[in-house]
């Protein structure tokens, strides 16, 4: 009995700690600069708010944005899915190049994505120079939802692709085949009311990743006088210092904030409902033969991959060799002077400086990921996911103000308030990829695995951790490319000492010349770049090692991957970045707790 | 959890600790020791770097932090600084009046300290703030382009449809400064952008964006920046400037001591001024692209018998919004 109190009252103690932390890292990182916004907005009394929303270009704006956010998300989570469904059914060995490719237009930098479509595709651009062949409708909203399409896609992908490993079940889709459902049927009916989770999660990333882009509608939209809440904000910022024009700043970056609660309170709520974890479950079936159809699929992403960051890159490259904009991209016209305006003063400190920052971030937001949404189970987690995902729809420049306004008085102009901005900016990729995957756990599974003899510090090691390394490391991946081509808030937040990369080659140029931006990009890609190839390589030399055995037909009689002695090192995380879900609790590992854990809930 | 969770706390925090191993001190220049002085400038880094190169040698006891950003980004920096505490810079170095004067509006400016000071034009001075250097709005023309417009207005012509480029007034001062000249100059106004959009002219995003596309030859037209046009010719584009035989367009970089400046750092501040308005300063502003305010000292090479206009910038101080709803009721969607 007394056993029984005592643990009662420990768990009611980690109840509150629990409570305490999340509070306080929300406080610390959503509320904060909210407030600080707030209050500005609250001194222009309602009036002047009112007077910020009504105006005729604020109200076309918010039109603008939400039109395009919408169609922009509809696209994106379509088309990723699509790709997700004809890809991750291939056997894992084949998985990792179209993954790359897919992934491909993320390490643009989204500041000259814009331009480089525009250089691409565009009059004059590259595609008109060769083959008389322009975009139509490239300048305009077309051409904005198309980039920002092409930006969303791998974050639709990501999201799919995790769902896809824990829910979609093939052995469901096998049975609705062999109940004579078709394939369009099985899809409908089997596959994605099985992943709706996912696809709604993936739909609010691209929708506020889509509402909050700035470069591209103000190079696409501009031409057609098409403006945007980012947009307009940026202008309210540029042409006067006055007051009124700031307070339209912050409460038009407000009504941003407020459209996604809207959009994805409601949403997150409602997901929070679903039953939550399906049963554990082997990996997909997968065929090992090339068929015909695996051939067109990967046609179709190569092909996707060319167009959608192959060529922009391509035509970046160019730009950043050529010696002024007009000439030719011929070897007589290449130099390397627009490099090495970049790197003339102090930009060799400034890269580390940026490298330690974006992987500071990279570090901090799975680990506050892992921590909130670890923390925060029941019905806490919809408005917990809705809560860390504000910080993320506020503009970069409205961000950093609010930033300055919290913390300016004790950490202005050093590299922890750059930090703090670019964790709470990039909070979201941490939490709800891992909360994602924290979801397929079914509940009580620790419970389970302490009953089963596990210690506390066992259970969770062998059963929670596991599922969550793949979307800790993606989000880390992520995390780190997006703060390292962070632009926006760094330039308003750094001080003496503390430029970063990329404020100090902007700074160099002002983003004038299109060839030091160009170079610029180029130099934020290369890092990236790198670590995907190195990666790629990785992986390639690892799987060189048989990763597939059949084991003894089972119920479904799936393939199995082999346990491996080395699964805790490196090669272990690279094999499982390669087969998400593939570090699931897997029956008949042996003398762990996740076996028998897994046949107690499912009994229970 | 414990040791994973230590693990996942104690990492960002060693790696924020290694990030800021190099963070400088808190960049406040009024509070700090009386020879300290911070400037928030949006003027070019070259242009900056050599000033305060210069200044070093002629005052070496004062220390110059430097913030550099874009109009919008500084703008939104000094919103911040007054919402937590007060302005930190004790002086700053604008690109055009627009921005400073709503600083001037709101009260953080000294009146200007030095009236003393002789050379600069009456038409690049207010109460708070005097020119340093001058911008020209110019024409850029797609090389081998005939005949070349000779005035503004011959940019409505037919001979032009569809081949002029502008930059987005709302996107910058600078180019918010042709719009603001053209809706009071006699014999332009609104109509002239009417009669431009009515020509199929196009509005892109940036100044420097205008002289990418003329060089790309998207457009063969554009209004622009002199000192853009010359960087372009310079790298080998294809485009030559068009100085309008009316008149380029001027504007001036304006700079002004804060009234966050005081005690040693006003002294500092004053100092700076000064020496922005040497002759050794404005040949080093002149050598780095731009006109230099103070006559008599060469800037870049302008066209024979050019000539310039000047926005009747106290006119416009505050009908920014005005003027760009109109303007946008015109080339916008």
């Amino acid at each position: 009995m007394r056993a029984a109190k005592a643990t009662a009252a420990k768990a009611t103690a980690g109840k509150a700690t629990a409570a305490v932390v999340t509070a306080g890292l929300i406080g610390a990182l959503v509320v904060v600069p909210l407030e600080s916004l707030g209050r500005i907005a609250a001194d222009a009394g309602l009036t002047g708010i009112v007077t910020a929303l009504t105006a005729p270009l604020s109200r076309v704006a918010v039109l603008h944005t939400v039109a395009v956010a919408a169609a922009v998300t509809a696209c994106a989570v379509t088309a990723g899915t699509a790709l997700a469904l004809a890809v991750e059914r291939r056997p894992p060995r084949s998985r990792l190049l179209p993954r790359l490719l897919i992934a491909g237009p993320l390490v643009i930098p989204e500041f000259v994505l814009g331009f480089a479509w525009s250089q691409a595709y565009g009059p004059a651009g590259l595609s008109d120079r060769l083959t008389g062949l322009t975009m139509p409708g490239l300048f305009g909203p077309a051409g904005i939802i198309a980039v920002l399409t092409v930006y969303g896609v791998p974050l639709a992908y990501l999201a799919v692709t995790a769902g896809l490993a824990a829910r979609a079940d093939p052995a469901l889709e096998r049975a609705a085949r062999a109940a004579g459902a078709n394939r369009w049927t099985t899809l409908r009916t089997v596959t994605l009311p099985l992943l709706r989770i996912p696809l709604l999660g993936a739909a609010a990333l691209v929708f506020v990743t889509a509402a909050g882009s700035f470069a591209v509608p103000q190079v696409l939209g501009t031409p057609a006088g098409f403006g945007t809440m980012s947009t307009l904000i940026y202008s309210d910022l540029a042409l006067t210092a006055a007051p009124a024009a700031f307070t339209e700043l912050v409460v038009l970056s407000l009504a941003l904030v407020a459209l996604v609660l809207l959009a994805l309170g409601p949403l997150d709520l409602w997901l929070a409902r679903l039953p939550r974890a399906a049963r554990p479950q082997a990996p997909s079936a997968v065929t090992a033969k090339r068929t015909r159809a695996d051939r067109a699929v990967m046609a179709i992403v190569w092909a996707y991959a060319i167009v959608a960051a192959g060529i922009p890159m391509l035509t970046l490259i160019l730009t950043a060799l050529t010696r002024g904009p007009g000439l030719a991209p011929v070897p007589a016209n290449w130099t390397l002077a627009n490099f090495r305006a970049g790197f003339a003063g102090g930009a060799g400190a400034a890269l580390a400086r940026s490298a330690g920052l974006a992987l500071a971030a990279a570090v901090a937001a799975p680990a506050l990921g892992v921590l909130v949404a670890g923390l925060a189970r029941g019905r806490w987690r919809g408005p917990l996911a809705t809560v860390v995902t504000l910080a993320y729809a506020i503009p970069g420049s409205a961000l950093a103000v609010g930033i300055i306004i919290g913390y300016g008085r004790w950490l202005d102009g050093s590299a922890l308030i750059i930090l703090i901005a670019y964790v709470a900016k990039f909070w979201v990729f941490g939490h709800r990829p891992v909360q994602a995957a924290l979801d397929r756990l079914p509940p009580g599974l620790t419970r389970a695995a302490r009953l089963s003899g596990a210690a506390a510090g066992t259970a969770v090691r062998t059963v929670v951790l596991p599922p969550l390394t793949v979307a800790a490391v993606t989000a880390a991946g992520l995390v780190f490319v997006l703060a390292f081509h962070e632009l926006t808030m760094s330039t308003i937040l750094y001080g003496p000492g503390t430029e970063t990369f990329a404020v100090v080659i902007m700074n160099t140029q002002d983003l004038g010349g299109v060839g030091a931006t160009a170079a610029l990009a180029l130099v934020l890609t290369a890092p990236v770049v790198t670590v995907a190839g190195l990666a790629a390589w990785l992986t390639r030399r690892t799987s060189a090692r048989p990763l597939l055995v059949r084991t003894e037909p089972g119920t479904s009689g799936h393939h199995q991957r082999a346990a491996h002695p080395g699964r805790c090192g490196l090669r272990g995380l690279v094999r499982r970045l390669r087969a998400p879900g593939a570090g699931r609790p897997r029956p008949g590992r042996g003398p762990g707790p996740d076996a028998g854990a897994a046949r107690v809930v499912r009994v229970g | 959890m414990r040791l994973p969770l230590a693990l996942g706390l104690a990492l960002p925090l060693l790696l924020t600790a290694a990030a800021c191993g190099s963070a400088a001190s808190p960049s406040s220049g009024s509070s700090a020791s009386s020879t300290q002085l911070t400037l928030y400038t949006s003027v070019t880094q070259n242009t900056v770097t050599a000033v305060v190169a210069g200044f070093a040698k002629t005052d070496p006891g004062v220390k110059v932090s430097v913030f550099r950003a874009t109009t919008g980004q500084l703008n939104a920096r000094i919103a911040a600084d007054e919402h937590s505490g007060g302005l930190r810079a004790d002086v700053i170095w604008g690109t055009d009046p627009l921005s400073m004067e709503s600083y001037a509006q709101q009260n953080l400016f000294r009146p200007w300290p030095l009236p003393a000071l002789a050379g600069v034009p009456a038409a690049d001075k207010t109460t708070y703030f005097w020119g340093t250097r001058e911008l020209y709005l110019v024409i850029v023309a797609h090389k081998g382009l005939t005949p070349i417009p000779q005035t503004w207005k011959a940019l409505t012509s037919a001979v032009y449809k569809g081949k002029v480029a502008l930059p987005d007034p709302a996107a910058a001062g600078s180019a918010f400064a042709a719009l603001g000249y053209f809706d009071t100059a006699p014999g332009f106004g609104l109509s002239f952008y009417r009669a431009l959009k009515a020509n199929g002219a196009v509005q892109v995003s940036t100044i420097p964006e205008v002289v990418t596309d003329v060089a790309e030859g998207r457009y063969q037209l554009g209004i622009t920046l002199d000192s853009e046009v010359r960087s372009a010719i310079a790298a080998g584009s294809p485009v030559v400037m068009d100085w309008p035989a009316d008149g380029a367009i001027s504007l001036y970089s304006p700079i002004a001591e804060t009234v966050a400046a005081t005690g040693g750092a006003n002294t500092a501040a004053q100092a700076f001024l000064r020496y922005v308005l040497s002759p050794a300063a404005q040949t080093a502003i002149g050598k780095t692209g731009w006109q230099p305010v103070l006559p008599g000292i060469a800037g870049p090479p302008r066209p024979a018998g050019a000539t310039e206009v000047y926005p009747g910038w106290s006119a416009l101080f505050g009908r920014q919004q005005q003027i760009l709803q109109q303007y946008q009721a015109i080339f916008g969607a």
